[in-house]
């Protein structure tokens, strides 16, 4: 009994690859990942480097071509630690407030969307905005007392909110504030950073926790609804209207049946704007002097102007602040892709 | 108490959001139309604002501004007369065609302010890049996100399709590729200054090698432009593949089996089966990508501080730029350029190619 | 919860809903008595579904009104209607244990955790699941599945009941299991019931009152013999009994009832153009070419192990027989059909109306 031998093209079994395809997509895997490694390799070994030993020309391995010292760990974490722990601690109550903040807020945003119709009339959105417009205006230009301009407006929304969304029928669905929402994303952070500067100096909240919280919590707003959104429309309906029919509210449904049921996309999401606030750079620099700086901005502060950029320093700072993110990100590994799989699906 | 609670929780659940967006984005957007239309200038400790109208877009597009925005334009080459009125001339047919087949006023007002920009942004191209003239940071920024998220789409779907194969090791080479996700953007950017350093770079012999041991990337535009693309590549492919891994591992397997049992080529089964499945999938990354990439701003910042010159400076960095010299009556026009083009160009591309694609699939 | 326990009334008073333009149900009516068992029948988008939930305060009632008890809950929210629910689906917390699914409407009312395990373990009783409890829905078969969702609507001992096709879901055997105890429970509870299906063998089995459906109109309500024996229209003589009723058209002229190669006398019907005569398989016999009342030629033979069923082709439709086991006749040979013409029904064709002699 002679059987011929399968090619290097032809697969060896039954829902295998050919080995000529395996060798190329590991050639290319392998290739990619020492593209993706090798910056963060040189990062490691800068930061044990000393200011000499980065200025003397590259030196690639330690022990062999340089003798790695903690020199400037040490001047992070020894010297000036306040500086440094200060900033980390910052990062960590801001990040993780904000994260917390805007996955709450914008997947109950999101729940709501996906289950209740609302039908909101464009004509009072509309009169709405020409209100706070009128405050920009009498506050900015005219010099009115910024409280009294508010006060005015909203009696005025009150009283007249009904009577002018009579005027003409239009009704928005749930579709168009899903969009409304999710398209404030597309705002660059320079379109408003500068009135919330203001806004943040009016209450003399600058350079506190609260203000980098709350703006980072509405930055990423649009990505918690958007995800969770798709997310929520997939569990099916009739479990919430069975815990509704046995006596739970719409607060009890979402906290025992709608959560538990989205670990997966909660994990994803969290993951995701943990990333980013975490790593926020600009409106961080703009809404915080001292007290309030985060590591981002520690980063930054490594480029010492005359002097040059202390990359000794810096690559401690920068890879002190990966480390945390790799550890959360292999704690919610196995759910990223799953718990992004269900908004991607319905994009 | 309790019944009114359960009656109106729909909207106390969406309340907050509501809120907290109106705070933060259309108070703020409301407020910086203002200024981008006034002057403020300080005067000891207070500042004094001044109704400008519409001078601050003016001196942008048209000004003394003009060449920092848009670009120089002095002579259309021959090549450039040719693209644009040709491309004006398929925008033509493309506006003529619709109004022809189904016409809809909302539809097409949409579809004339989508017209104006392309063939404003057309002959934007035409008059700087086609015709050898220095453009602005509008042209930077589109070439940050054509290019730099054509490249990112290209290499992260592949990447994410490879993963997406039965192989060995997958999953850690999926942890792996999703760590420069986790590094801060201006960590980015310090971090490939480094590698690019021509001297103490780990690329130093290369350079030396190749007889570039002198160059400074940083002083050629063109060389600047593609190492801010290369960092910002790297930092953002994993999103993109991320989320197409996501998108081929939720491809069904029986379709693409039955696509095997019908005799279909592996080329074929991705062709017939696989991309149109994950079609709308890979329009909305796209959309999300170029979203965030229009706003791009620490990696130009870091990198080379928007030069040599303005080279790669985006529109963002520009705002950014006006603002630390307590212009903000011009920040915030150009920040409403940028705000103006992004939502011009997102919307149409998830009305015309997201949507309609959705829509063909159903 | 109710503190009496007492199963209530329901009484639909010409309710309606509107899905945009489309009138998915009109102007149902229906007084259900305490501790009736119910069953809306009719073909799958009848308007079964919407009915029930309406009644279930899933729906919003478009117009109408809606009573349980002497209590209008038109515009109730669900959990303050005293109800229970069982869904074609099941509906289990796929994160929640047997025991914690079970108790879950006891934990919304802020039972105390000892009571709430005491019932819990009692209603586990009532459907023979004891050993389950700690299981999650995914590792439970389908019955097991269907009688958690049982427990979890009895628990609370509502004042009514309400069963969306629950039994679709299992296989056939299980379901005729299902159907005797579902059945036994009711008795014993004494719930009202409401229960919708599309299979008119559930409904016949289960219901002491059927309620049949088309597209969101009431055709008739009765106990199960009336709307077998005395259907009111067409659609329901039509939808009762599997094989269904054979009808052939024609016409009645002094005092015959006359169709192609048929012609029988009737008493007590005016004359009338367009008439349709129903007679049951069951009701009718297969004799010799020439003896009975229509001659036809025999299209096939099937047996079923306890009957035998014979389908005649007679001009351009099919007529059905039933047989006892032991009949045999070959395909393509003559016969005839024979019944007895007072147990045929007649209606009138352009209205679907059942005609009722004259007495
Ligand atoms: N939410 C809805 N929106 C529009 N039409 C609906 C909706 N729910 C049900 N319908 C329509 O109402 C009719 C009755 O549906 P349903 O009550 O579910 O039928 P069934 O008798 O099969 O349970 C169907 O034609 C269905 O398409
Ligand atoms: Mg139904």
């Amino acid at each position: 009994m002679s059987t011929r031998r399968p090619g290097l093209f032809e697969p060896r079994a039954i829902g295998q690859m050919a080995p000529a395809t395996k060798i190329l997509l590991y050639t290319i895997l392998i290739v990619w990942a020492a593209f993706v490694l090798f910056p963060i390799y040189w990062l490691l070994i800068t930061s044990v480097k000393t200011p000499a030993a980065v200025n003397q020309g590259p030196f690639f391995l330690p022990f062999i071509d340089f003798e790695p010292s903690l020199h400037a760990w040490k001047e992070l974490f020894v010297i000036d630690y306040e500086d440094t722990l200060r900033a980390y601690m910052n990062s960590i109550i801001i990040s993780l407030s904000a994260t917390a903040l805007s996955v709450l807020v914008g997947s109950m945003a999101a729940y709501a969307l996906s289950r209740v119709d609302y039908a909101p009339n464009l004509i009072t959105i509309l009169y709405f905005v020409a209100l706070l417009a009128g405050v920009g205006v009498a506050v900015g230009i005219y010099d009115v007392d910024w409280m009294l301009a508010t006060a005015v407006a909203v009696a005025l929304f009150f009283l007249l909110a009904r009577a002018v969304g009579r005027i003409y029928e239009v009704r928005l669905g749930n579709g168009d504030i899903l969009f409304w929402i999710i398209s404030q994303r597309i705002l660059a952070p320079i379109v408003v950073v500068v009135p919330i500067y203001m806004m943040f100096q009016s209450v003399r909240l600058l350079d506190t926790h609260l203000a980098i919280i709350l703006t980072y919590a509405v930055v990423n707003l649009p990505i918690v609804v958007w995800l969770m959104y798709d997310f929520f429309n997939s569990i099916p309906r009739d479990l919430e209207e069975s815990a509704q029919i046995d006596g739970a509210t719409m607060i009890g449904t979402f906290r025992e049946i709608i959560l538990p049921l989205s670990r997966a996309g909660l994990a994803a999401t969290t993951l995701l704007v943990m990333i980013l606030s975490w790593n926020e750079y600009l409106l961080a620099l703009f809404l915080s002097t001292t007290k309030a700086q985060t590591m981002p901005i520690l980063v930054a502060a490594m480029n010492a102007g005359e002097r040059g950029v202390l990359w000794w320093t810096m690559s401690v700072t920068i890879v002190v602040m990966i480390i945390p993110v790799v550890v959360l990100a292999v704690i919610l590994q196995k759910y990223i892709t799953k718990g992004l799989l269900v908004g991607a699906v319905k994009g | 108490m309790n019944e009114w609670l359960d009656r109106h929780m729909g909207r106390l659940f969406l309340a907050p959001a509501v809120t907290l967006i109106l705070i933060f984005s259309i108070f703020p957007l409301v407020a910086s139309l203002i200024l981008a239309f006034s002057r403020l200038r300080l005067r000891g400790g207070g500042f004094t604002m001044r109704w400008v109208g519409f001078r601050n877009f003016e001196k942008q597009l048209f000004g003394s501004e003009q060449f920092h925005l848009l670009g120089t334009f002095t002579t259309v080459s021959i090549l450039g007369w040719i693209v644009g009125l040709a491309g004006t001339g398929l925008l033509i047919w493309w506006m003529v065609r619709y109004a022809r087949t189904r016409f809809h006023w909302v539809g097409f007002l949409g579809r004339m302010i989508t017209f104006g920009i392309a063939v404003g942004l057309l002959w934007l191209f035409c008059a700087t890049l086609l015709s050898g003239n220095p453009f602005g940071t509008v042209g930077t920024t589109l070439f940050y996100v054509f290019v730099g998220c054509g490249i990112q789409f290209l290499i992260g779907t592949a990447l994410a399709f490879a993963c997406s194969q039965k192989l060995r090791g997958r999953t850690t080479f999926r942890v792996i590729f999703f760590v420069p996700m986790m590094v801060t953007p201006i960590g980015v950017g310090y971090t490939f200054r480094m590698l690019a350093d021509v001297t103490k770079g780990p690329f130093a012999g290369v350079w030396q090698w190749a007889g570039l041991g002198d160059f400074a990337w940083a002083t050629d535009p063109w060389a600047a432009r593609i190492f801010i693309t290369v960092a910002d590549s790297w930092q953002w492919i994993p999103f993109v593949f991320i989320m197409m891994l996501a998108a081929f591992e939720s491809v069904p397997r029986d379709l693409v089996e039955a696509g095997d049992l019908d005799g279909a080529s592996p080329w074929q089964s991705f062709r017939e089966i696989t991309w149109p499945h994950v079609m709308p999938i890979a329009a909305t990354v796209m959309l999300i990508r170029a979203i965030e990439a229009f706003k791009i701003v620490d990696l130009p910042n870091i990198m080379t501080s928007g030069g040599p010159g303005i080279a790669t400076e985006s529109v963002s960095l520009q705002a950014y730029y006006a603002w630390r010299s307590l212009d903000l009556g011009q920040a915030s026009a150009v920040a409403y350029i940028l705000l103006f083009v992004t939502v011009v160009i997102c919307v149409s591309f998830f009305n015309l190619v997201v949507l309609s694609r959705v829509r063909a699939q159903k | 919860m109710s503190s009496d326990h007492a199963a209530k009334t329901i009484s639909i008073r010409e309710m309606n809903k509107y899905y945009g333009n489309f009138h998915a149900l009109k102007g149902l009516s229906l007084e259900v008595e305490a501790g009736e068992f119910l069953v809306l029948l009719g073909p799958s988008g009848c308007g079964k579904s919407t009915a029930l939930r309406m009644i279930a305060g899933l729906e919003s009632i478009s117009s109408g009104e809606l009573l349980i008890g002497d209590q209008d809950v038109t515009e109730v929210l669900p959990k303050y209607r005293d109800i229970a629910m069982v869904f074609q689906s099941y509906a289990l917390y796929p994160h929640k244990t047997v025991a914690e699914n079970i108790g879950f409407p006891l934990k919304m009312a802020k039972v105390p955790q000892a009571e709430m395990d005491e019932a819990v373990r009692a209603a586990a009783a009532q459907v023979e699941l004891d050993g389950l409890l700690d299981r999650l829905p995914g590792q439970l078969s389908g019955g097991q599945r269907q009688r958690v969702a049982l427990a979890r609507a009895i628990i609370r001992r509502p004042a009514v009941f309400l069963m969306d096709e629950p039994l679709s879901n299992l296989d056939a055997k299980l379901r005729g299991n299902m159907r005797a105890e579902l059945k036994h429970m009711q008795n014993e509870l004494g719930i009202t019931t409401i229960y919708v299906t599309h299979d008119q063998i559930e409904a016949m089995t289960l219901a002491h009152r059927v309620a049949i459906m088309k597209d969101g109109e009431l055709q008739q309500l009765g106990t199960p013999k009336e709307v077998y024996s005395n259907p009111a229209n067409l659609f329901v003589a039509g939808f009762m009994g599997s094989p269904p009723m054979n009808f052939v058209e024609g016409e009645i002229s002094s005092g015959q009832f006359r169709a192609a190669g048929m012609s029988l006398p009737v008493t007590g019907f005016a004359d009338n153009a367009a008439v349709t005569i129903g007679f049951r398989p069951e009701d009718c016999q297969v004799v010799e070419a020439g003896t009975g009342q229509v001659d036809a030629s025999v299209y096939t033979f099937e047996m079923t192990g306890d009957q035998s069923l014979v389908t005649f082709e007679y001009e351009d439709r099919h007529l059905v027989v039933k047989m006892p086991k032991d009949f045999e006749i070959a395909s393509e040979s003559r016969a005839a059909i024979a019944f007895d013409p007072a147990e045929a029904n007649f209606f009138d064709t352009a209205s679907g109306r059942r005609l009722l002699p004259a007495a």
